[in-house]
């Protein structure tokens, strides 16, 4: 197993420098200059362009940046934001932990309620039940984030009132005491986390439903049948661990997907995550920012890929004999 | 129907803020200390450092906690010292042959920290501005002034080589003074990463509070300032990068200013009768620019836009004011040319190229232009009136302006394509002069010096911003002069024969100039908002007692 392990964090560090390398070339040949509101300026000399190009070492050939960055990044330091004008490194620590928050709560949520809507429908295939949750699934499976994101905010935040408008904390968030603080989040991340766990229990339903529906008609279904066992102990005991192994594959899917979705639905609700940071890097060319941003995606997909692994080891017997 | 309901909004607008001047000078006497003002931005700031802050947010932030010498009063006036109002400077004393100013500081002035704001902090401001190795982008604001002495402590004395009419703007107007004790032994890169780089220690009537990455700024009333104690407590950012999300912040209550609503917003807001939206002179012009140079190869002439005839002909074919009136409703103004109405200095009678298809037909016509061929495109010796048009995809009025423009000009036989390119994209095109014409737009600054690096010969070198290399030396001439006149009338007069010298020339067709806007609660009470920088006189917003909300009533806190 440590063996298995080691080999795979190796291949994890292989997959995040190439992703690294690649996307250093693409985004450096992308047409653009960090500095292109000082260039839109005509108050900005050449002089100061050059200046600041030479301070950021932007003017050294792509190569020997790239020499330059990967040597940094091994020492720890991601470099300098120049649209926020802070190390890349305070900058993330800042929006990481909150983008993190928003996706272990829809991860978890999601999950949860997108296999319970597939073990109801699967327990009543073809019942209305199992219509009308699978035309909510295709519904929220369509949509795009911004969209939902968008009407759940003018719905609950201005129609009816019941949540604040984006944001993470309230205006007076620092006088608040400790429990009140906590609230305070849990009050603002209500809608983002509920928007991104409507996105996503969709996809898990019908990935789990699907799977469910292969299981169901297996001979150790029949046979627990025979044995006159309840359907619902049926499905949940006997074919629910079975079906579970593509929702496993899912899950390790589910980190750039929900990554992916943050972007939209943070920015929307002003949560001051990850979401912005990339919107912004690219719109700004900050380079070593999206960087780091890509590196951190590219780990989550890796990191996603190998927890997948691990449980798909852990739920199936002959996976862990055949190793 | 669509037509009128933006109309009638702005009808509404007007009304709404003749109500409030009728209301502010009775109720004036009410004003006391108190309330919070939330402001709905779009952007945060990138660093709270004015000679390296790049980003409105950050400038209005650190306008209100540091202080200018002198501040620009609402006429915009950049010549002599007229309409300037004392800040840091309590007087100041020119001398007789007006290559020096002498400014008397005010001895009560104080930095937030508690320590006396002294002559050598000016000093030590404008090393900090033109020393090379900051890179500040205002440092060529400030070229005109030779140095800057302290002879006592009270007393700052901005020296210059030769005397100009905007000696008093460049002394006072790009430079707020910095504390020289906060910054000690930190110069060039460094102050990047100054602690006062993100939380600032100014003389001005609000000091700072905190800074939260992503979420907001506060600022709160520095009770003890020299200038006076502001009405309110408390100014907040709050930041919202989705546009929908800071309207209805505004809307819901959330937020009590939203700058530069689109017209879809300020309809709506006309439904609101607790807010009220201020139209404001704009200082933004845009244009279609035409490159002069083939992008192919910079050295040889455009094969169609280096023919002054032809970009005439083309000017007169766009109908501006229906395409502005579409576009923007009454939101902008049709341009005059390369300057905006809120500057003293333009004469607004200048005579333009009038709309006319004919005469662009006949005129195409006579140059040898002619339609040939199935697709009715005009043709000389085998080569297509046809080019592209660069337009920035973030900007929705200026892609649909172009896609009027494209069928206007197609009734002539012109075609003009449209390229939508993302706004790094659209600018690297611009400053490599990579393009037929570009949708550009300039804002511009309370001087209308940046004329020579945009329109004149000085701009139109590799790095310089006159992308379409437009170069006409008797408007070279008549910029330089109408800079150096030493009166406002005879200022205006020169800008009037420069501004008529390009526009005959036609080195772009002049579009709109947009007004800006900016909404604010009608509980908040404002005096005149000046059309640069609304925010320069939130000290002296206020809010009734009666009126106020949850958040007004929590003080200054910290």
């Amino acid at each position: 197993m440590t063996r298995y392990l080691l080999s795979r964090f190796a291949q994890l560090a292989v997959v995040v420098f190439l992703v690294t390398s690649i996307a250093f070339f693409l985004i450096h040949v992308a047409p653009g200059d960090p500095f292109a509101d000082a260039v839109a300026n005509p108050n900005v000399s050449e002089a100061v362009r050059a200046r600041w190009r030479e301070a950021y070492g932007l003017d050294k050939p792509l190569p020997e940046q790239f020499v330059r960055y990967v040597t940094s990044v091994a020492r720890g330091d991601l470099g300098w934001s120049f649209s926020k004008q802070r190390p890349v490194k305070a900058v993330l620590s800042d929006a990481l932990p909150n983008t993190l928050l928003l996706m272990s709560i829809a991860l978890f949520a999601s999950f949860a309620v997108g296999i319970g809507l597939a073990v109801a429908q699967a327990l009543k295939p073809g019942s209305l039940t199992d219509r009308v949750i699978g035309g909510i699934s295709l519904f929220l499976f369509s949509v795009p984030e911004f969209l939902l994101a968008l009407v759940l905010l003018v719905l609950f935040t201005y129609k009816f009132q019941r949540f604040p408008i984006g944001g993470m904390t309230d205006l007076d968030y620092p006088s608040f005491t400790p429990i009140r603080r906590l609230a305070d989040i849990a009050r603002h991340t209500v809608l983002p986390a509920i928007t991104l766990t409507l996105l996503f229990s969709a996809v898990v339903a019908r990935y789990q439903r699907a799977a469910l529906q292969d299981v169901l008609p297996l001979d150790f279904v029949k046979t627990a049948r025979a044995k006159g066992l309840p359907e619902r102990v049926i499905v949940r005991h006997h074919a629910l661990r079975n079906a579970l192994l593509p929702t496993i594959s899912l899950f390790g899917l589910a980190f750039p997907m929900l990554l992916t979705g943050a972007v939209f639905v943070e920015k929307v609700f002003s949560w001051p995550g990850m979401g912005s940071i990339i919107v912004g890097s690219i719109d700004s060319r900050d380079y070593p920012l999206l960087m780091s941003a890509i590196i951190i995606g590219s780990v989550l997909v890796a990191v996603g890929s190998l927890l997948a692994d691990l449980l798909y080891l852990a739920a199936d017997p002959r996976l862990r004999d055949a190793r | 129907m669509r037509q009128l309901a933006p109309l009638t909004a702005l009808l509404l607008i007007a009304l709404a803020c003749e109500g409030d001047k009728q209301s502010a000078s009775s109720e004036n006497a009410a004003a006391a200390p108190g309330g919070t003002v939330v402001i709905s931005s779009g952007g945060e700031p990138d660093v709270l450092f004015p000679p390296l802050s790049a980003t409105t947010t950050g400038q209005q932030i650190t306008d209100l906690v540091y202080d200018h010498l002198a501040d620009l009063g609402t006429s915009l006036n950049t010549v002599g010292d007229e309409g300037f109002t004392p800040h840091l400077a309590k007087s100041w004393t020119w001398s007789p042959d007006s290559l020096s100013i002498q400014f008397h500081l005010d001895p009560r002035a104080k930095w937030h920290d508690g320590l006396p704001v002294r002559a050598s902090d000016v000093a030590f401001t404008y090393a900090i501005y033109t020393d090379s190795a900051t890179a500040s982008p205002r440092a060529p604001l400030v070229a005109s002034v030779d140095s800057v002495t302290a002879p006592d402590s009270l007393t700052a004395v901005f020296w210059f080589s030769k005397r100009s009419p905007t000696q008093f703007f460049e002394a006072t107007d790009p430079m707020v003074i910095l504390p020289e004790h906060a910054l000690q032994g930190i110069r060039g890169q460094a102050l990047r990463t100054a602690p006062l780089a993100r939380a600032p220690i100014g003389s001005g009537r609000f000091r700072f509070v905190n800074w939260t990455a992503g979420a907001s700024v506060e600022i709160a009333a520095d009770t003890a300032n020299y200038r006076g104690r502001p009405y309110l407590d408390r100014v907040v950012w709050r930041i919202a990068p989705d546009p929908n999300t800071t309207f209805t912040r505004l809307i819901g209550g959330e937020a009590d200013v939203l700058e530069d609503p689109s017209a879809a917003e300020l309809t709506e807001l006309a439904t609101h009768r607790d807010i009220r939206a201020t139209l404001l002179s704009g200082l933004d012009y845009n244009f279609i620019q035409f490159n002069l140079h083939d992008p192919a190869s910079d050295s040889r002439p455009h094969p169609i836009f280096a023919d002054k005839s032809v970009r005439r002909a083309l000017t007169m074919a766009v109908d501006r004011a229906g395409a502005v009136q579409s576009v923007y409703d009454s939101l902008a103004a049709v341009a005059i040319g390369p300057t905006v109405r809120a500057y003293p200095t333009t004469d607004t009678t200048l005579r333009e190229i009038s709309y006319s298809p004919d005469g662009a037909r006949r005129l195409l016509d006579s140059l040898g232009w002619r339609v040939s061929g199935a697709d009715s495109i005009r043709r000389r010796n085998g080569r297509p009136l046809e080019f592209t048009l660069t337009v920035p995809g973030s900007s929705r009025n200026r892609v649909n302006m172009a896609v009027i423009i494209q069928n206007q000009l197609k009734q002539v036989g012109a075609k003009m394509n449209i390229d939508k390119v993302e706004f790094a994209a659209f600018i690297d095109r611009e400053t490599r002069h990579k393009f037929d014409a570009m949708m550009g737009g300039w804002h511009v600054e309370a001087s209308p010096a940046g004329i020579r690096q945009t329109w004149s010969s000085a701009g139109a070198h590799a790095g310089g911003s006159n992308y379409g290399s437009y170069t006409n030396p008797t408007f070279d001439a008549q910029a330089d002069s109408a800079l150096s006149a030493m009166t406002l009338p005879e200022r205006r007069n020169l800008f009037k024969h420069a501004y008529q010298t390009i526009i005959d020339d036609a080195p772009a067709i002049w579009l709109a100039e947009p007004k800006n806007s900016v909404a604010i609660h009608r509980r908040i009470r404002t005096p005149a908002l000046r059309p640069d920088a609304w925010w320069s006189s939130v000290a002296e917003w206020w809010v009734a007692p009666a009126e106020r909300i949850t958040r007004d009533s929590i003080g200054l806190r910290r």
